[in-house]
């Protein structure tokens, strides 16, 4: 039976299509219509209302659900035509207590099933929800683990831009040293030959031979020697000089890494990088400097340099090789301001936004890794100060760097 | 899984009308309780409809007694057909001895029928039966409307199928019949096995189909 009951379509008993309703009510009724004598059956014929004694002289009417009887109303033949009715109605409330029955039973089915359905759902939800946090997780620690290895690569490209401007330069000093070291070396033989005019004076100075001397001397007209001897060997002292200052000037942009602090003069600092890129510099263009005598400045020079030098190359590469470099110190209170300004192409306002942006350039591969500007407002901003710009398409930049020489103002 | 009540001396058996909503499944049940004679025929009960469409189902009881005594009841369920009432579809078609799948022969309704099929697939395993043995038979209805698949055409795409398949035009009732008789046929050897029908009961395949369809 309990099984049964499982189904919204069994078979329907008639003791369970009148539990809804009462049965004394219904008692009362069936007396009233057919008097005491009546017997209510099921199909197993027990009795659910009426008298238990059988009846002598009884009709009996069929109670049907559908096809089939459930049980059977009994009264005395004299009644029948009123016992048929009343079976009529009893049968008219079976068929809509089935229908309750089946109704209320899918429907509390579906209810079920939905409440299923919700929490198969929910166990899903909490499940992918689950799975979304890991991955969440995951692709956090592979996002922090990609972001390691590309800082490490920019800071390595960054590294190489650093010595790749330095590198640009190296070219020109060996050439600046060259002529130099070049006509010191070649004076130096002219020397060597002198010296040996000279000793052969010796043996006669020695035995006092004046006249002869005199003749010699004159032959071999040893005053334009000395002469000459004696400027050679200036202008070759000048040229050690100017090794001494280019050795100097480079310097500055030696260890750039691990500069110490020190306090030094802008202006000095901007002498030595132009001096150092001064091979670079085409004919046609022409560097102006207007340096000021700017108040001393506490800074890591060998930085300073890479922003001077920098924006420098960036001007060459502008102008070409026809125009004006002009760079620019003054101080005002507390402020040392740097300007380096070209005739070059300019900037155009869409490039403008991007400039000091790691990676942008608008130079060929090879001629530019765009870190050159990007690197110059780091140092600047570790010394406190800002680079600003200002340019315009064919005509010309201008780039301004601010340095307090407070910087804690 | 019919339902046998020794004690009552009844077999109970449920045969399902399903398919996509407004295929004609209603309309085969009222037309089978006009056109059919059995010794026992109850009333259509139709549990709730909107706009002619089924919400929980329709049941067509019909029945016959073997001359062992045997009450043989068939009850002849719809199911509601929209989307949306699977949940009733399921609990309808739980405990199916048999079902005919109504198809809508118009050649908008290819989708239609096929996702219902589809469906019907799915929830007779959802129920616990077997789609490999359970009987079916399918019928194409609407035949009187214009824009349809050809019989050919029908019977070429389904060639491949185990199901037998059938023509009707539930609306005049031409076709009903005969579904009702073909899915009889598939049930019988069923039941015969596990009630004894012929042996028991004196019942054999032609007699158990005529019974309620009629010769
Ligand atoms: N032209 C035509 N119309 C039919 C035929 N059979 C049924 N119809 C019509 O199709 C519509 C739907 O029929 P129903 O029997 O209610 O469809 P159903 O399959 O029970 O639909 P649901 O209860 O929504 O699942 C009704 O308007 C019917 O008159 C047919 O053979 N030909
Ligand atoms: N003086 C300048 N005149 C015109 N354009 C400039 C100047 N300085 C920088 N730029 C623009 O800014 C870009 C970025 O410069 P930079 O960071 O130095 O990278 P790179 O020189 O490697 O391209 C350059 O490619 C160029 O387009
Ligand atoms: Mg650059
Ligand atoms: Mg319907």
């Amino acid at each position: 039976m309990q099984l049964r009951n499982d189904h919204f379509d069994r078979d329907f008993t008639l003791t369970e299509l009148l539990a809804g309703m009462s049965r004394e009510r219904l008692a009362r009724s069936l007396d009233t219509l057919l008097g005491p004598d009546f017997r209510l059956l099921t199909a197993r014929s027990e009795v659910l209302l009426g008298t238990v004694e059988p009846l002598s002289v009884a009709c009996r009417c069929e109670l049907r659900l559908d096809i089939e009887p459930l049980g059977f109303l009994e009264a005395p033949v004299t009644m029948q035509p009123q016992a048929q009715a009343c079976a009529s109605l009893i049968e008219l409330t079976m068929k809509s207590a089935a229908r309750y029955l089946m109704a209320s039973h899918l429907h509390e089915n579906n209810v079920n099933e939905n409440y299923k359905n919700l929490l198969l759902q929910h166990e899903a939800l909490l499940k992918s929800e689950l799975q979304y946090k890991q991955l969440s997780e995951e692709l956090e620690s592979r996002v922090q683990a990609q972001v390691k290895i590309i800082k490490q690569a920019e800071r390595q490209l960054y590294q190489a831009e650093k010595m790749a401007s330095v590198g640009q330069l190296a070219a020109g000093v060996a050439h600046e040293i060259n002529n130099p070291i070049g006509f010191i070396r070649s004076n130096l033989g002219t020397a060597k030959a002198y010296v040996q005019n000279f000793s052969q004076l010796a043996p006669l100075i020695k035995s006092g031979a004046v006249d002869q001397l005199a003749a010699v001397w004159n032959e071999g007209d040893m005053d334009f020697v000395l002469e000459d001897f004696s400027s050679l060997l200036n202008e070759s002292i000048s040229g050690a000089d100017r090794v001494a200052r280019i050795v100097a000037d480079l310097k500055g942009f030696s260890n750039i890494d691990h500069t110490e602090e020190e306090v030094i003069s802008i202006s000095d600092c901007i002498t030595s990088v132009c001096n150092v890129a001064a091979s670079r510099i085409p004919a046609g263009v022409h560097l102006v400097m207007q340096l000021e005598q700017t108040p001393p400045l506490r800074c890591r020079p060998g930085h300073l340099n890479q922003v001077f030098l920098n924006l420098l190359l960036n001007a060459l590469q502008a102008v070409g090789e026809q125009g004006e470099i002009r760079i620019r110190t003054e101080s005002i209170t507390g402020v040392i301001l740097v300007h380096v300004i070209d005739t070059g192409i300019g900037i155009t306002e869409e490039n403008m936004l991007r400039i000091f942006d790691p990676f942008f350039t608008t130079h060929d591969v090879g001629h530019g890794t765009g870190l050159g500007l990007t690197v110059c407002r780091d140092i600047v901003q570790a010394h406190g100060g800002s680079i600003v710009v200002e340019s315009k398409k064919n005509e010309g930049s201008h780039f301004t760097v601010y340095l307090p020489l407070d910087r804690n103002t | 899984m019919a339902d046998y009540d020794e004690e009552a001396s009844r077999l109970t058996i449920k045969l399902v009308y399903y398919g996509p909503a407004m295929s004609g499944k209603t309309t085969n049940l009222m037309r089978l309780h006009d056109l059919l004679n059995p010794q026992l025929k109850g009333e259509i009960m139709t549990l709730e409809t909107q706009n002619d469409r089924t919400l929980f189902f329709d049941l067509l009881p019909l029945g016959f007694r073997t001359p062992s005594g045997l009450l043989v009841k068939f009850k002849l369920f719809t199911v509601p057909g929209q989307v949306a009432h699977d949940a009733t579809r399921k609990a309808v078609l739980s405990r199916a001895d048999g079902a005919v799948f109504v198809a809508d022969s118009q050649r908008s309704q290819g989708l239609n029928n096929s996702e219902a099929f589809q469906n019907l697939a799915d929830n007779v395993g959802r129920v616990g039966l077997d789609f490999d043995t359970l009987p079916l038979v399918i019928q194409f209805n609407k035949r009187d409307l214009l824009d349809i698949y050809s019989e050919d055409e029908l019977r070429e795409r389904w060639a491949k199928m185990p199901w037998p398949l059938l023509f009707a035009v539930a609306l005049t009732g031409d076709g009903v019949q005969e579904t009702l008789r073909a899915l009889m046929a598939q049930v019988y050897p069923v039941l015969d096995r596990q009630y004894g029908l012929q042996a028991r009961h004196g019942m054999g395949r032609e007699e158990f189909a005529a019974a309620i369809v009629g010769a």
